[in-house]
């Protein structure tokens, strides 16, 4: 470098002002930036209020003037107007009593304002003198002071009463201390009794206007224009702020609020109420909430809104951010499919859930499937896991029990060696102690047994038992089946295991030569047309469906029949109609074989196996005595099982013959492979298998299944593609492994048993695997979104336990009740709430006026209606009767059967208990006493049963017969031990109110005054009866013996035969002829 | 006693029934007439008024239908002098059909009718509906009455309507109802008296008519335009046909009927 060229000082000649000026601009921008983003960017709820304000006033404001013309339509109704016109002529016409009652006491005011400054006055100073005396310990002093205070008291008082109301004159009276006090207790007294008369007079106006103002709210739909105007000025002091729940106690924070403005909001907002759909996207936001009465049941004060909806209830940047939609949050928004996912966190231990119909259908769907045969899910098929923790319980009793023995003999040990008798005694005390206490565990150990054994009774497989095949099935049929279930027949629940031919023949061939080897007895052909006509009469078609596609008739619970004969055997058919549960041969769990005829011989004991017969005769072990099918028994004759498989056996699309032989069926060297292949693919998880019967479930635990991380979750080769294409959730995943589980081994490498095990529930018709649901009929959709609603939902709940639905009231029995109800499919046949149609209900036999009343019973006020206890034992014998069971025990004149179930008393307990929890009421059941009829009472309740108005005997039962052709009611005999007297009365009051569409019809009394009395005409015995009518009949009927029933009989049958139209006991006029008199009746 | 009983009984018997016939004939001849006359309140105009008549023909040898029994209740049989048959699936003399409910199924919807103010009247006589099939407007009062000595109770079995189930004892006040729904049809029935079996047809207008014994029927006071009639009988199923009327016409349409 040149010296003459001095280095330039940076400082002189380069300026830094452009980079300063651009950062400053930089920076005013920046700030600028982040105060719009502060105030606006980052903030578009604040729009969201904005908006919703003025949508809302707008709305408030139009609803001011409509609901004002409703108000007045209401207020000019003739009822209004009479009312009110009541409500003013009372004001009139208690207007002088009232003003005199007031005058009255307005005047004692002011007489009592006077006394009372002078009484309260002078007891003050009694008292502070009496206290003077009381303190002073010198007797002269006392005793002046004594006297002082008896001067005191002498008086004289004087007052000036006031003498009448206002005109300000007063008299003087002068009293004695005693005097003064007495007058003004005796003001007060008096002024008391006004205000009382005061009150009674007033009361009519006041009920009055209660009755108005109720009228108002009753007939007019929605707020009044008063509530409405508070909610405008409510709005004008609307300010623009964020909404937040805070519930620290489940640590929560929810500010949905601060967009969802109107999901709380009094009045009902549409989005046509708010300006309408295509002005603004984000009206949307403002809508109501779509179920307000779930909202009254959860108060969002206490539950917030992501518990039930998911998405990320913090955030407030974006719509995006808010609703958990991007990758950052786990839980997004549920969506609207899937929305009732949310209830499942907290409703867990329901079967069924009010307000979610599609969780409720997934948790049918996840029995109804048999889910649970490979999958435990807590509250599920939970038999098996119940008996084995009552076994460990057991031995740890018995453990305790040695324990206490060894105990109890060394405390008498010590008491033998104890050195004074004292001692002594305490060592034996505690022996004795320790002995009842053994003997209260003894007892608890046989509890513990007999629950094992009412586990047992209720553990059910939700497949046939395989053990009877050979006797079941017709050979040829049953690779055909496993092959492909799906194929023959489509509405089958039994999934298709992705099995090639040898896999198939293999299975076939074990299961073959592992079912038991027997002849069942040979049965007689029976009536094919009979047994038609008993399928669809006696409520198989509650569970079962005839008929194939749409054409099919009947319930979904049960399999369709319609080519039942191309695979069963008649003789075992038979037997199975007659009585599903009835075992080839008895289980013994403890060694693990169907015992045989000759376990009971070497015992000398008959080969009896049931309920009453079941321990192992071997070793007093519990037997599994029938089988675990749901089907109960019918109770149907022989011969009418006979009809019936003889029907079942002509349903067929081919012959029988057609089918290919099956000769590898006994191939024994096939069993060893398919016996692996059987377990592999967890076949005893549903089916009763020889050898296999404590096979455990082979899939994975899916109670916590939707708070399972994604990453533990087996995309397999799909992570990818499912996060671009969206589907990377716990909705996507269930979607497509319920569709189609082997989509995701493509592409893996790997030997054939690693390979995915889920068999196909569903037919997908394409291969085009990613795309979910798209190729599923509506009705496999329909089941998947259930399936993934119930799934998503299943999660470990981050909230405390407090919140979930865990009632410990009457209604932790409806929701336990629920569960055995759904268990035996009883709506099948029964309606529980009004709305909620049984399948037989929906059956065109059902629909005519003749069928309507061959329906099964409504039971929507069963508690109400029976004592709990004859309700457990109608439950275990529906016959009433232990020798004669092929009947109805109550409704004996219904073709449709009420069947045995053989519920277990855990079953029975929880039934009952639910149909009184159903109709809150209290458990243990203490029947009222009824007042016996007196002689006349008896003489008129038997003249009103057998008289021309009333008609009782025309409908109901009397075992008579002849009579019971007609009958369409139940036998008053059975009145009372199953009914309740207050449902009773009920019930003959008004039937309808209780069972829309009985038969039974309302207007048969009407109320008189206090009571009520019957509506026809009524016997002339009744004349000058002062006693309720219904109250009378009802004490009848629970009175009613045989024999008087056989004596109403006769009267009525006399009546029948004397063909007389006319009431007995009176003349008939104008001929003279004295017709029968009911004493000459009862002469009879 | 049942020898004293006999003349008595035949006294009696014709005088009960000279009341329930005289009813008949006048029901029967009153309901075709009475129910379009209705039709006041609306925009139609009355001087281009047509009108539907036609006959319900039955294609068939007479069916043969099984007697009710009623000795279950000796009232009803006494109000009968020989066997009674069901009403449902009967054939005139003539080879036409009687209680067929023909109506305006589509077409007449543009136009309002408010209820007539004269009530339809069913009476129970003899244990039978008289009329066994009626036509009834939304909202008219239906009067039910009973003219037998014994208990009934009258329970309509509708789809979409409300149900209910009233007990009438004898010589008890009439049942006053309405109807806020259209529909056909609704079968009444007694739950006592399980023969007994009434139709009643709800519609929104006045245009229907039933067939009586000579099988015809006349829907009048039409305005002009295009019909959808239909007859419904209660055991032969339905038929309709479109139909087009101009102004003061009198079209003629039947309807023919095979046994199902």
């Amino acid at each position: 470098m040149a010296p003459d060229n001095p280095e330039k000082d940076p400082l002189v000649n380069q300026s830094l002002a452009g980079i300063y000026f651009i950062s400053a601009i930089l920076l005013i921008l920046v700030f600028g930036w982040s105060l719009y983003d502060e105030l606006f960017g980052l903030r578009p709820w604040k729009d969201y209020e904005r908006l919703f304000i003025g949508h809302y006033r707008a709305f408030l404001q139009k609803e001011i003037p409509k609901q004002r013309a409703r108000e007045k339509a209401v207020q000019e109704s003739p009822e209004y107007q009479s009312m009110k016109k009541q409500l003013e002529d009372v004001q009139v016409s208690i207007k002088p009593q009232l003003a005199d009652v007031q005058r009255r006491i307005s005047f004692l005011d002011d007489q009592l304002q006077v006394v009372m400054d002078r009484a309260t006055d002078a007891r003050a100073q009694v008292t502070s003198q009496l206290y003077q005396i009381e303190h002073t310990s010198a007797r002269g002093e006392k005793e002046s002071l004594l006297q002082n205070l008896d001067m005191f008291k002498r008086g004289p008082f004087v007052v000036h009463l006031p003498t009448e109301d206002g005109n300000g004159k007063t008299t003087k009276k002068s009293y004695d201390y005693e005097q003064l006090q007495a007058e003004f207790v005796h003001l007060q007294d008096e002024k008391g009794q006004l205000m009382a008369r005061q009150a009674t007079i007033l009361r009519p106006v006041s009920d009055l206007r209660a009755k108005t103002e109720n009228y108002v709210k009753n007939h007019l739909e929605g707020l009044t224009v008063d509530q409405i105007q508070g909610l405008v000025a409510k709005t004008e002091a609307f300010t623009i702020e964020i909404r937040q729940i805070n519930n620290p106690d489940a640590g929560l924070v929810d500010r949905c609020e601060s967009c969802h403005l109107g999901i709380r909001e009094p009045v009902v907002l549409t989005r046509k109420d708010l300006g309408g759909r295509d002005k603004d996207p984000r009206t949307a936001a403002f809508t109501s909430h779509p179920d307000l009465e779930l909202l009254k049941i959860h108060d969002p004060e206490k539950f917030g809104c992501t518990p039930c909806h998911n998405g990320n209830g913090m955030q407030l940047d974006s719509v995006e951010q808010a609703h958990g939609e991007y990758e950052h949050w786990l839980w997004p928004l549920y969506q609207r499919e899937n929305f009732e996912a949310g209830c499942q966190q907290c409703h867990a231990a329901d079967m069924v859930v009010d307000h979610a119909p599609v969780l409720s259908t997934g948790k049918d769907l996840f029995q109804w499937r048999g889910c649970a045969g490979c999958h435990r899910f807590q509250g599920y098929d939970s038999e098996p896991e119940d008996v084995l923790a009552t076994g460990k319980q057991i031995d740890q009793l018995g453990t305790e029990r040695a324990e206490k023995q060894r105990n109890i003999q060394r405390a008498i040990q010590q008491g033998d060696q104890a050195p004074d008798d004292e001692t002594a005694r305490k060592f034996y005390t505690q022996a004795d102690a320790l002995r009842v206490s053994v003997s209260e565990t003894d007892m608890r150990i046989g509890q513990l047994e007999v629950q094992t054994k009412n586990l047992l009774m209720g553990m059910k497989k939700i497949g046939p038992d395989l053990k009877e095949v050979r006797v079941k099935i017709r050979p040829a049929w049953v690779p055909v089946w496993i092959n492909n279930p799906h194929a023959w027949r489509p509405t089958t629940r039994m999934p298709r295991f992705r099995l090639d031919r040898e896999e198939v023949e293999a299975i076939s061939a074990f299961i073959w030569q592992s079912g038991l080897d027997v002849n069942l007895p040979h049965q007689p052909p029976g009536d094919p047309a009979k047994g038609k006509e008993s399928v669809e009469t006696r409520g198989c078609l509650a569970c079962h469906s005839v008929g194939e596609g749409s054409k099919a008739v009947g319930g979904w619970f049960a399999a369709n029949l319609t080519r039942v004969g191309e695979k069963d055997n008649y003789d075992f058919l038979v037997r199975w109609v007659h009585n599903p549960r009835e075992r080839t041969r008895p289980y013994c769990a403890y060694e693990k074989r169907d015992l045989t005829e000759q376990d009971y011989k070497k015992h000398s004991l008959p080969f009896v196996f049931d309920f009453d017969h079941s321990k192992c005769p071997n070793d007093g072990h519990e037997l599994v005595v029938e089988q675990m099918t749901v089907m109960p028994n019918l109770r149907l004759s022989w011969q009418d099982s006979r009809d019936i498989a003889s029907y079942l056996l002509t349903l067929r699309q081919k012959d029988p013959a057609s089918y290919p032989k099956a000769p590898f069926l006994g191939d024994s060297a096939l069993k060893s492979k398919g016996r692996v292949l059987v377990l592999r693919y967890g076949c005893a998880g549903c089916h009763e298998i020889a050898g296999l019967e404590d096979e455990g479930r082979i899939g994975t635990e899916l109670t916590a299944e939707g708070s399972k991380p994604l990453e533990q979750i087996d995309f397999a080769l799909y992570v990818g593609e499912a996060r671009r294409e969206g589907w990377y959730t716990h909705k996507g995943f269930f979607e497509r492994k319920l569709a189609k589980p082997e989509m995701f081994d493509k592409g893996r490498i790997k030997p054939e048993p690693e390979l995915l095990r889920m068999p196909d529930f569903f037919e997908p018709q394409s291969d085009e695997v990613t795309r979910g649901m798209a190729d599923l009929s509506p009705e496999a959709k329909e089941q998947i979104v259930a399936l993934t609603t119930f799934l998503m939902g299943s999660v470990n709940s981050q909230y405390p336990r407090r919140y979930f639905y865990l009632p410990e009231d009457l209604r932790r029995d409806i929701q336990e009740g629920w569960w055995v109800v759904k268990k035996y499919n009883c709506i099948g046949c029964h309606q529980f709430k009004v709305g909620q149609d049984s399948v037989l209900m929906g059956l065109a036999r059902y629909q005519t006026p003749e069928g309507k009343d061959q329906l099964p019973p409504k039971l929507l006020t069963e508690g109400a209606r029976v004592n709990p206890e004859w309700l457990r034992r109608f439950l275990w014998n529906p016959a009433m009767n232990d020798t004669e069971t092929d009947r109805n025990g109550v409704r004996s004149y219904l073709k449709v059967r009420m069947p045995t179930f053989y519920f277990s008393p855990i079953e029975l307990r929880k039934l009952v208990r639910f149909f009184q929890a159903l109709s809150s009421q209290p458990m243990p059941y203490i029947p009222p006493k009824l007042e016996p009829l007196t002689g006349r009472e008896l003489e008129m309740a038997r003249a009103l049963f057998t008289s021309r108005g009333a008609p009782c005997l025309k409908c109901h039962a009397t075992g008579d017969a002849a009579h019971d052709r007609f009958a369409t009611a139940p036998n008053f005999l059975l009145a009372h031990d199953r009914l309740k007297p207050d449902w009773t009365k009920h019930w003959i009051l008004d039937p309808a109110m209780i069972s829309p569409g009985t038969a039974m019809p309302s207007g048969l009394f009407k109320q008189a005054e206090d009571r009520w009395v019957f509506a026809g005409p009524t016997p002339s015995l009744f004349k000058g009866y002062g006693g309720d009518h219904a109250d009378l009949l009802v004490r009848y009927m629970f009175e009613i013996t045989p024999e008087e029933q056989r004596r109403l009989v006769g009267m009525s049958a006399g009546a029948l035969k004397a063909g007389s139209p006319k009431k007995p006991g009176r003349t008939v006029s104008g001929l003279g002829r004295p017709l029968v008199s009911v004493a000459a009746m009862h002469g009879r | 006693m049942n020898k004293q009983k006999l003349p008595f009984s035949l006294l009696i018997v014709p005088l009960l029934l000279l009341p329930s016939c005289g009813g008949k004939k006048t029901e029967v001849s009153e309901q075709p007439s009475e129910a379009p006359s209705g039709a006041q309140p609306t925009p139609i105009d009355q001087s281009t008024v047509a009108a539907i008549t036609g006959k319900v023909v039955f294609q068939g040898v007479k069916p043969k239908l099984a007697r009710i029994m009623m000795d279950q209740d000796p009232v009803c049989v006494q109000k009968h002098s020989g066997a009674v048959y069901p009403e449902d699936g009967e054939m005139n003399s003539n080879g036409t059909l009687p209680n067929v409910f023909v109506y305006v199924k589509e077409g007449a919807e543009k136009y309002t009718f408010s209820a007539p103010t004269d009530p339809v009247v069913l009476d129970q006589n003899g244990c039978v509906y008289k009329p066994h099939v009626l036509g009834i407007q939304v909202g008219q009062d239906l009067h039910i009455i009973s003219s037998d000595p014994t208990t009934h109770n009258i329970h309509p079995m509708p789809k979409n309507n409300r149900e209910w189930n009233e007990s009438q004892g004898p010589g008890a006040a009439p049942l006053e109802k309405k109807f806020a729904r259209s529909e056909i049809m609704i079968p009444v029935k007694c739950n006592q008296h399980p023969w007994m079996r009434a139709y009643v047809g709800v519609t929104k207008n006045p245009f229907f008519s039933v067939t009586g014994s000579d099988g015809t029927f006349t829907i009048k006071g039409l305005p002009p335009g295009d019909y959808t009639i239909e007859a419904w009988t209660a055991t032969y199923g339905t038929q309709e046909q479109k139909v087009t009327v101009g102004s003061k016409e009198t079209k003629t349409l039947d309807f023919t009927f095979k046994p199902s």
